[in-house]
């Protein structure tokens, strides 16, 4: 198999380009986003969604790359488990990849299952420095495979180990440090398990390698009171636009993306919701122009 | 075992079967505001939830012809016996038809709905391929006719149905009151028109006569325009058999059904 054109250096510098404000590609706006070409930057497609023989979805995909700039991510890889990485699942993203040409590559820190099966979730690992030196090691595989650093996000979680000897924060440095790779920071991940384990969010935000991080999500929850359940099916909510606004003064301006996976909505409310990051943005860069890149367009 | 291969293997045997999670309950750490048990019990309930909309979004009509209790008890059951081996969960649904013939043999008509939208999933997302035309077809000589052999759309899928699961499924399709389950012994064709002969990219079906079914069974299988001919001279003369071998072709060709020669 070939290798894709933009393959990076793994020695490179950490951060790819700012592709500016995105949205997740869902099948419900192909052909509204294909029709009047929305102000969106760029799209993020769901990897899994691809590897597929041919009909409808790839073709309105091609499409779709010939008026957008891509990302690619998945929720298969399972980068935490301890089965053996599955290879034919990293041919067919290394395909796909050849086939969209995406800015980058991500998935999230997590296992998806053991012995072959898929639990079709997104598990949490215990925070330790065992997990990390395996985690890492993987991540090394997967990027050497790939030709290109992988970006991995923090998911939302319910229950913590009591083998853990590290807080979150401190899990994903070491890796990243390990494995060098790129962050996906998912600051309605970052909210929802900060409500659900009792952490400081915003310690969350100042702890991990703030040099890595290329892409955020931004999506809404359900609260029950006790505890949150991330579902994406609603608006984001302010306290997560709060959190945003202090992690882009912290991080710059980073590529940022609202991910609506049920429920989903008309385009246009999509496009209007992503408005409220764009001026989050600019306040940001009113008050602190140091901490702001411009966004710049990589097509 | 590793200790983190010790906790996957457990957590996952809770998520299977949680009757299997009393010990690893001591992994997870406990707390007065939620607790241990209601922490796993959220990823036990979601693992559920996710696949059960996973096999709704596959199985539209099934669901409706099941009712939401009898559905959800069906992927229950179904999830149980199944677990996923796959990347994506829209490949999960693969033995439902074989899961409804056990789970409800008084209720024929559950399986074969199962078997025609496993079809048509199967028809939306299977490999292009460009169609062959009647003008393509025009050009072969005459005298080459009898070896002809026939190469299909890998999105066709047959499916010797004995109820009336399509005429159900369109009836609800279409938002109308759906005809009374009724044995009808039609088979069914689905398959996806290609990009050559239209822009839809959907996928199609229609019924067709035992004569018919048994003749494309045929051609799939390798046989060529002359063995399909020999074989409709069991019931018709060699004249009307070459006809009705011709007609069947030239309907399949409309269809999209043929990718080449």
């Amino acid at each position: 198999m070939t290798q894709t054109n933009n393959s990076q250096s793994l020695t490179s510098q950490p951060k790819l380009a700012n592709l500016g404000f995105g949205l997740g590609l869902r099948t419900e706006h192909y052909q509204e986003i294909l029709n009047n070409k929305p102000a969106i930057d760029w799209l993020e497609l769901l990897s899994e969604n691809y590897m597929v023989a041919g009909g409808k979805p790839l073709h309105f995909l091609d499409k779709i790359c010939e008026n957008y700039p891509v990302v690619m991510h998945g929720v298969s890889l399972s980068i935490g488990s301890t089965s053996t990485i599955d290879k034919d699942y990293l041919r067919d993203l290394r395909h796909l990849a050849d086939r969209v040409q995406p800015a980058w590559i991500s998935d999230h820190l997590c296992w998806t299952g053991v012995h072959g099966q898929n639990m079709h979730d997104l598990l949490p690992l215990p925070y330790t420095e065992e997990t990390a030196k395996h985690v890492a090691e993987r991540i090394g595989i997967v990027q050497d495979y790939l030709g290109r650093k992988i970006l991995l996000e923090n998911v939302s979680s319910y229950a913590s180990y009591v083998d853990s000897t590290m807080t979150e924060w401190e899990f994903i440095s070491l890796i990243c440090e390990q494995a060098d790779c790129l962050l996906l920071l998912d600051v309605n991940n970052i909210y929802v398990s900060s409500y659900n384990h009792q952490f400081d969010a915003k310690a969350f935000i100042d702890g991990v390698p703030q040099n890595r991080v290329q892409q955020i999500h931004l999506a809404g929850h359900h609260n029950h009171g006790d505890y949150i359940i991330d579902t994406h099916d609603t608006p984001v909510i302010d306290p997560v636009w709060d959190l945003y606004e202090y992690a882009i003064s912290r991080l710059g301006q980073v590529s940022t993306m609202i991910e609506r996976d049920a429920n989903i909505p008309p385009l246009a409310e999509l496009v209007q919701e992503l408005d409220i990051a764009r001026k989050i943005a600019e306040k940001v860069q009113a008050y602190n122009p140091s901490a702001v890149r411009l966004p710049r367009h990589i097509k | 075992m590793s200790n983190l291969e010790q906790i996957q293997t457990d957590f996952q045997a809770f998520l299977i079967d949680e009757t299997k999670g009393a010990a690893f309950k001591s992994r997870i750490i406990d707390d007065a505001k939620v607790g241990a048990a209601k922490r796993l019990g959220i990823y036990y309930d979601a693992y559920r939830f996710r696949i059960i909309e996973a096999l709704a979004t596959v199985y539209p009509k099934l669901h409706v012809v099941l009712g939401n209790d009898l559905f959800d008890k069906t992927a229950r059951s179904y999830i149980d016996q199944n677990p996923s081996t796959y990347r994506n969960m829209r490949w999960m649904g693969g033995n439902m038809q074989a899961h409804l013939q056990q789970t409800l043999p008084q209720y024929p008509i559950a399986a074969e709905m199962a078997a025609f939208e496993w079809g048509l999933s199967l028809a939306f997302d299977a490999e292009d391929a460009s169609i062959l035309t009647l003008t393509d077809l025009a050009e072969v000589p005459l005298e080459t006719w009898a070896d002809l052999k026939f190469v299909f759309h890998p999105s066709l899928h047959l499916l010797p149905l004995q109820w009336n699961a399509v005429q159900i499924w369109n009836a609800l399709d279409k938002e109308e009151t759906p005809p009374a389950i009724a044995k009808t012994n039609e088979p069914c064709l689905i398959w996806r028109i290609g990009i050559d002969l239209h822009s839809g990219l959907n996928s199609h079906f229609r019924s067709l006569e035992a004569a018919e079914f048994s003749a494309i069974q045929l051609a799939i299988s390798g046989a060529s325009f002359g063995v399909l001919c020999e074989q409709l001279q069991d019931n018709l003369s060699e004249e009307q058999a070459t006809i009705q071998a011709a007609q069947y072709v030239s309907t399949w060709l409309n269809d999209g059904l043929i990718t080449r020669i």
